[in-house]
């Protein structure tokens, strides 16, 4: 592959597309011109082979700036942009890591253990009422999530639902189904009763890839 | 290897879509209905099912978990809060809240997005 290596006036912006082999980029007729020190010079990348004219030609770009003091060069030898490429400068690239599963699974033991320990801390002696269960079943949630947080899990994404209730003669279920991977994927829960409210907790794990 | 780049997820969650679903389900199975202890199982898990079902049905990359509570009417104190570690440009939460004379129902639906 050659590349051949123009003028073009100073105003012009480069931008390159790849003619075909042999094609006259002034005009089909007219004499190439050579090149002469001082004009602005381009270089120009054939169809073909994609790196080795472009590197070469941005050598001779290299040389020819340093050899003539008075002449603008523009470096353009740029690939014609793919479809790839513009996506992968809009979005962060990840290189793969071959990873099929979480290397460390959920324990869910530890945090049935957490649940426990903060349900109980938070409510063990507190009466039910309205204005003050309100704001304790945001407060748990926040502190269930941290502590559990803390636990340094990878991967995991994580939910977590309270509900507190009053404690009397009326019935209540509470139920859940989830669409998951069962094998990385898993649920902990805890129901705490004292005398006069009910907590109940559950933390999603949900691992994400 | 191509890198299949969605693009329905820039968008995030459609919780409105999830709502109208959920909210059909849920008149559909307790509509008219009242709050009775043997069918209370029964009618939770047909609710949360059928919501499920639906949102698959969207065919949308997520991994959902749908929670029903349902209380009987009184004059109790129920609270529910759920607080999330997620990513929240493509993750998301729909509640509905659903009453009639015997009966509150709260069905939270939590969508977390499967990156291919």
């Amino acid at each position: 592959m050659e590349t051949e290596i123009l003028h073009r006036p100073a105003s012009q912006k480069e931008k390159q597309e790849t003619p075909s082999l042999g094609a006259n980029p002034r005009g089909p007729g007219l004499p190439l011109l050579p090149y002469r020190p001082g004009i602005p010079v381009s270089a120009r990348r054939m169809a073909g082979s994609p790196q080795g004219p472009v590197l070469r030609a941005a050598a001779e770009l290299a040389s020819v700036t340093r050899e003539s003091s008075l002449s603008v060069s523009t470096v353009s030898c740029v690939d014609e942009p793919s479809p790839r490429d513009a996506i992968s400068r809009l979005t962060v690239r990840v290189e793969n890591t071959y990873q099929l599963g979480p290397t460390k699974h959920f324990p869910v033991v530890t945090v049935s253990h957490i649940l426990k320990d903060v349900l109980t801390s938070y409510l063990q002696e507190e009466k039910y009422e309205p204005e003050f269960c309100r704001q304790m079943t945001k407060t748990v949630s926040e502190v269930i999530k941290a502590r559990v947080k803390e636990l340094m899990i990878s991967r995991y994404k994580l939910i977590v639902v309270t509900h507190i209730g009053q404690l009397k003669d009326q019935s209540l279920f509470i139920g859940s189904r989830c669409l998951w991977d069962p094998t990385s994927d898993t649920v902990s829960s805890y129901t705490f009763r004292n005398s006069s409210l009910f907590a109940l907790a559950n933390v999603y794990a949900i691992y994400s890839e | 290897m191509e890198e299949y780049h969605r693009h329905c997820d820039e968008v995030g969650f459609n919780a409105d879509e999830a709502h109208n679903i959920v909210k059909e389900c849920v008149d559909g199975v307790l509509g008219g209905e009242d709050y009775n202890q043997n069918n209370i199982n029964q009618w939770t898990a047909s609710m949360v099912e059928q919501s499920l079902t639906h949102l698959v049905k969207l065919g949308k990359a997520y991994k959902y978990i749908v929670t029903c509570a349902v209380v009987q009417r009184s004059a109790y104190g129920f609270h529910t809060a759920s607080s999330c570690f997620w990513d929240t440009t493509s993750d998301g939460t729909c509640t509905v809240r659903w009453e009639n004379r015997t009966m509150n129902c709260i069905v939270n639906v939590f969508a977390i997005a499967i990156v291919l």
